[in-house]
């Protein structure tokens, strides 16, 4: 059974049809990314998944569990979470405070303990707060972590949001594109880490313009375009395929 | 500033504010009564602006308390000190009520059915006999413990400061707790904060409760420096006072912000009483001019002035106005 599965998914805003008739499955512990020119729907898809947006029709499975119309809170509940596309993340707070806010979901010490600042409530804040460091140092922001996120540079803002959508200790998790405006250090760097968390166990969803990071590290591709599936395969076959290489790069160039 | 030198000035307010009424006459006496009435009243505003909502409905839920005292001392002959908390509960359960049909529908919905709520409260308890109609509910007598009355101005006055001094404490606590940190991420952003897990319905309706019962504690406290309580007292405008202390205050500053700003929004119009007709209008010239010249309000202005960094909860408001994006969730 599929992790996660859209069924006959759609999403029209007025007349235009950003997502229409979308079937699509992701499987455990795969990094499956979701390609496709500039307006295809990739966000769009993300923001169904996660609830942000209301679905038009179709539905959402995840576990083989309906997750349709649920709020993103509660998306996020069942263990699913996303990086934005923008630099999305509580700029004027240092890095820990940000990764701490992630840990909302487990730290858990019941409202009671921690309005009266209980032995216990200090104890899972500590907890937190060691665990939030872990996850720092893995996304390589050790160095920053007391640094106010807008004073970062790009590579760490985006580092950063994942560190985030990690926080929630997700089982599937959806990456906007995560090394947009990196430089290629950074981004073999953020590679590394992606392989390594879905070796963890998480599964991966990736929107990515950078193709070749695409081919290096997907384990199985979907192309978008218009808010219509072209294909969906392995990555190497992607470039034999007809209809993405005209969506890509139109019809004269081939 | 250094740990020494906080203490100092901590301890050094507390005791201004413990002298304050041996200073000054009973006229004085009894404005100080009415500013930390309003300072309780702002800081519940600054409390659930934390959640990103703005409350107009304060002088509802204010009159709520007043009249739970009024009407369960006068015509049940109960102890002052147990109308406080029933008071309280009536505000949170009228609240849970209300705000569970309103939170899921957003802030404007919100902020509209407040300024409604507050006239509603005031033409019900101004037409039903049995509140007292316009008139006011006959006068009850004053709170007492054993055979001492709260009667006089200053002891009142204490019972302001305790009553105060447990809002602090309670909103302190609730601030630097993982709830506060939830309430800040709200705030900041509904998109980034519900992709974490925050379920933003459930934090803005505890959030507002807890304020809804300090509101109605305050509004026992009226009752207990008035001894009536007559509907036209709780009128919308002074919702907008309310937000008003917050504001001149500044906004940065959740606890010190509503009581420096009540503090100086009720000695201004005082004295100013050039004559009576034109204090509102030279009041609300000199808010104006507050707004204008000093956005963050006297707290902020203090804060710019000793160059100091911004305060974290400063930090969460401004990034309100940076994080919009095409995805926001609508509010």
């Amino acid at each position: 059974m599929a992790l996660l599965e859209l069924t006959k998914v759609a999403k029209h805003f007025g007349r235009l049809q950003a997502v229409s008739d979308l079937d699509f499955s992701v499987e455990e512990r795969e990094i499956h990314s979701l390609i496709g020119p500039n307006g295809a729907g990739k966000t769009t898809v993300f923001n169904l998944i996660t609830g942000t947006l209301p679905l038009t029709s179709g539905t959402i499975t995840f576990r083989g569990e309906d997750i349709t119309g649920l709020g993103p809170h509660e998306v996020a509940q069942k263990g699913i979470t996303r990086s934005f596309q923008q630099t999305f993340l509580f700029m004027q707070s240092t890095v820990l405070e940000n990764v701490l806010v992630g840990f909302h979901m487990q730290c858990r010490a019941g409202a009671l303990h921690e309005f009266l600042h209980t032995r216990r409530a200090r104890r899972t804040d500590d907890d937190c707060r060691r665990q939030a460091l872990e996850i720092i140092g893995f996304m390589g922001l050790s160095g920053v972590k007391n640094e106010v996120a807008a004073n970062l540079p790009h590579g760490h803002q985006k580092a950063l949001g994942v560190s985030m959508a990690l926080a929630c200790k997700p089982t599937l998790l959806l990456l906007d594109e995560p090394v947009t405006g990196m430089n290629p250090i950074e981004t073999s760097e953020m590679i590394e880490r992606i392989r390594k968390i879905r070796d963890s166990g998480v599964t991966i969803i990736l929107v990515e313009h950078d193709m070749k990071m695409v081919m290096g590290i997907s384990d199985r591709t979907t192309v978008l375009n218009y808010g219509r599936k072209i294909a969906s395969c392995l990555p190497h076959e992607i470039r034999q395929n007809q209809e993405v290489v005209e969506a890509y790069l139109g019809r004269e160039d081939l | 500033m250094s740990k020494t030198r906080k203490t100092v000035l901590a301890v050094l307010l507390v005791l201004i504010a413990l002298a304050l009424p041996l200073l000054v006459n009973e006229y004085v006496q009894q404005i100080l009564i009415l500013t930390i009435t309003y300072a309780m009243l702002g800081l519940a505003f600054a409390f659930t602006l934390r959640v990103g909502l703005p409350r107009f409905d304060i002088a509802a839920w204010w009159a709520i308390g007043a009249y739970a005292t009024a009407m369960l001392m006068w015509k049940a002959d109960m102890s002052f000190w147990l109308t406080i908390p029933i008071g309280g509960l009536v505000a949170v359960l009228l609240g849970y009520v209300a705000f569970s049909v309103l939170i899921p529908r957003g802030m404007m919905v919100f902020l509209m059915f407040g300024m409604v709520l507050t006239l509603a409260f005031q033409q019900l308890f101004g037409s039903v006999q049995y509140f007292g109609g316009w008139g006011g509910t006959l006068p009850i007598p004053p709170p007492s413990i054993g055979s001492f009355q709260f009667v006089y101005k200053g002891s009142l006055y204490y019972l302001g400061l305790v009553l105060l001094s447990i809002n602090l404490l309670v909103y302190w606590a609730l601030y630097n707790s993982k709830i506060g940190r939830a309430w800040n991420a709200i705030g900041s952003s509904l998109t980034l904060a519900s992709s974490m897990g925050i379920d933003i319905v459930k934090y803005r309706i505890a959030n507002t409760l807890i304020s809804n019962f300090f509101v109605a504690v305050a509004g026992s406290y009226f009752t207990a420096c008035t001894l009536v309580a007559v509907p036209t007292a709780f009128g919308f405008g002074n919702s907008v006072y309310v937000m008003m202390y917050a504001v001149v205050g500044g906004l940065s500053h959740s606890l010190a912000g509503p009581i420096i700003g009540s503090l100086v929004i009720t000695f201004i119009p005082e004295y100013l009483r050039v004559a009576k007709e034109w204090e509102p209008v030279i009041t609300g010239l000199a808010i104006i001019l507050i707004i204008i010249f000093m956005p963050s309000g006297v707290l902020g202005l203090i804060d710019r002035w000793r160059g100091k960094p911004s305060s974290p909860w400063t930090r969460w408001i401004r990034i309100k106005r940076r994080n919009r994006t095409p995805t926001e969730i609508s509010e």
